[in-house]
């Protein structure tokens, strides 16, 4: 008896461990290569472009035997992160892209923020089978590919063929060069970098409406009704409810609007290349040309690390605002 | 009933009154619907505008003022783009759908592995290993962008549509995304299917796999389309005519034909309607999807 109890323990733990030996041989064979794999792809890559942003690096040069720099790619240290407040030509273009990348995030943001959160409130206040409805519709321009998103917007802003020049006629308006006229402004903001965050918006929104919406749907019920029959408002209930139980959201919406905002890309490179007069040049298109059309890849890997370094701040900077000390 | 029909003068004031709360909220409602709809009709007010462009003619199209309705609607410029022997466009599609399905089988797959590993097991490095595929997540694109052309072309991937494949394959949000759902799945399901002496693969594809098809589909249609509409990345690394995605040949075939905008809608559409139409079927998914993933 004893013995039989005993031999079919060390049978269960035989078998247990050689379990446990499969797991442990599953767990090594599977993970270590996709961890391997993700690691070259993004640490080699980030090393690079840590290093890249100290030397002088050209493509078409071919250097050192470590990541081609060094030799014909020479170490230039700080040099062009020194050169970014100089007055050549390209560092003036760079300012001019950071000054309207962060005009662009500044202006968006806010402005983002008015339209999804009181359209989130309304849509969350009709019928269900309608909400559908337009939840549909106001997501359907970000799902659109950006190029595409791009060519309309430029078939719309044309002055002689674009559809809102002929509104602004039809209203009795007079139409206006929407993205190559270099001396229109509105608001000390360039017209062409309105037309762009005007288009940006419209691609942009139906993404926050939908974070929103979840949001909205995910406060107790309880809370508004309660307020409802101490007499609030429904002015009161936004701002003393539901605003401060979004908060959560609203830093996560922010942060995510301001880091995606600095990196447009696709829809000024079509639009405009970044002109008139550079009046929409942003970061991302200024590192793109540096890079890939003037092949000044160290040059263009320090600005990549701005780019870097300001994401990170925002991201930073928002978490700290919008702290919130309690859950619901 | 009774007391109501004897009390006079006050119930019939409160009614009034009811009565005009009612209208005020019927107001309301009907203040709600109309900006609503307004507000749906500047939404797509864009793609209307597209897509009557692309049935006008090459005169109708730069007349000025120009007209809202196209006059005589016309197919020809569909026609034209379709055999237009510089726009191989099946070439294009191919290309496109290429490179999107193998990213998608990939990351599926990845994602999903790694995903069960790191919500079923215990193993020596998990945290620091977890910690830093959240910590890869914070890395902007444009950052890895010029490094990783430059790996492609040490690893011969340039003008390759493999090099809009290979560093796409894993995707530190789908594992994360995968991790999450796994772990709400109960152990028991394992621990049965050991019982029956199956090998942890065969319970990854025999257990978990079919467990997570909501999650898959979710991540599938995001991967998809991100690939599908992708610019920045294809724009980089394809250099020759033949192995354009769609996005990159329509912005060539704009810059081709300048203010040509009926021939350039027409094309807009056939790039841009495919994927609103996979929307329209998988809407439910890919609003959730959205919602969680804090990614574009």
């Amino acid at each position: 008896m004893v013995s039989a109890t005993s031999s079919g323990q060390s049978r269960r733990r035989r078998a247990f461990s050689s379990h446990q030996r499969g797991r442990s041989i599953f767990v090594v064979s599977a993970l270590t290569p996709l961890m391997l794999y993700m690691l070259f792809w993004t640490l080699v890559p980030m090393t690079w472009a840590l290093l890249l942003a100290f030397f002088e690096y050209s493509p078409t040069r071919v250097g050192g035997s470590l990541f081609g720099l060094g030799g014909d790619n020479p170490f230039v240290g700080l040099t062009h992160f020194r050169n970014m407040f100089g007055s050549t030509l390209e560092a003036q273009k760079f300012r001019m892209s950071v000054r309207n990348t962060l005009i662009f995030s500044f202006a968006v943001l806010p402005l983002n923020l008015a339209i999804t959160i009181p359209l989130a409130l309304a849509i969350e206040a009709i019928d269900a089978r309608l909400k559908t409805v337009y939840r549909f519709v106001y997501f359907l321009p970000t799902v659109t590919a950006s190029v595409g998103v791009a060519l309309i917007w430029g078939y719309l802003y044309n002055p002689q063929q674009g559809l809102i020049n002929m509104i602004i006629r039809t209203l009795g308006g007079s139409g206006q060069i929407w993205l190559t006229d270099p001396r229109a402004s509105v608001l000390g903001v360039p017209l062409a970098l309105w037309a762009i965050i005007i288009t940006y918006l419209w691609w942009d929104m139906g993404y926050n409406l939908v974070i929103f919406i979840a949001a909205i749907q995910s406060i107790p019920k309880d809370f508004h009704e309660a307020a409802q029959v101490d007499g609030a408002n429904i002015w009161h209930m936004f701002w003393n409810i539901t605003l401060p139980l979004l908060r959560p959201t609203l830093l996560f919406v922010c942060v995510l609007t301001m880091i995606s905002s600095f990196q447009v890309f696709d829809i000024i490179q079509i639009m405009t290349s970044g002109g008139p007069q550079d009046q929409t040049r942003v970061m991302v298109l200024d590192i793109y040309l540096s890079a890939f059309r003037y092949q000044q890849m160290g040059w263009a890997g320090a600005a990549s690390l701005v780019l870097f370094g300001m994401i990170f701040i925002v991201t930073f900077v928002q978490t700290r605002l919008l702290r919130t000390q309690w859950e619901y | 009933m009774a007391t109501t029909s004897v009390s006079t003068g006050r119930p019939v004031a409160r009614a009034r009154k009811r009565s005009r709360l009612y209208a005020m909220k019927r107001l309301r409602r009907v203040a709600l619907y109309a900006l609503l709809t307004f507000g749906c009709l500047v939404t797509l007010l864009p793609f209307v505008w597209m897509i009557l462009g692309s049935f006008k003619t090459s005169g109708e199209i730069i007349r000025i003022p120009p007209s809202f309705w196209p006059e005589n609607p016309t197919l020809q410029n569909y026609r034209t783009i379709l055999t237009d022997p510089k726009l191989p466009l099946a070439r294009f599609y191919f290309n496109s759908l290429f490179v999107s399905v193998s990213v998608v089988t990939l990351v599926l797959f990845t994602s999903s592995l790694a995903g069960f590993i790191f919500a079923k097991y215990e193993f020596f490095g998990k945290n620091v290993a977890f910690s830093f595929i959240l910590a890869t997540l914070m890395i902007p694109f444009q950052v890895l962008m010029i490094p990783s052309y430059l790996i492609l072309v040490r690893l011969g991937l340039i003008d390759s549509l493999w090099g809009l494949i290979v560093p796409g394959a894993t995707s530190a949000f789908g594992i994360f995304m995968m991790k999450q759902f796994i772990q709400g799945l109960p152990n028991e399901l394992l621990d049965a299917a050991r019982i029956d002496g199956s090998s942890e693969w065969g319970i990854y594809w025999r257990v978990i796999v079919p467990q997570v098809g909501p999650a898959l589909a979710t991540l599938g249609i995001l991967t998809f389309m991100g690939n599908w509409n992708s610019y920045l990345w294809p724009l980089v690394v394809i250099t020759s005519h033949q192995k354009r995605t769609l996005p990159i040949v329509l912005t060539w075939f704009n810059s081709m034909h300048g203010t040509r905008y009926d021939l350039t809608m027409a094309a807009s559409v056939l790039i841009v309607v495919p994927i609103l139409i996979v929307y329209a079927i998988f809407q439910r998914w890919i609003v959730q999807g959205f919602t969680l993933s804090g990614l574009k």
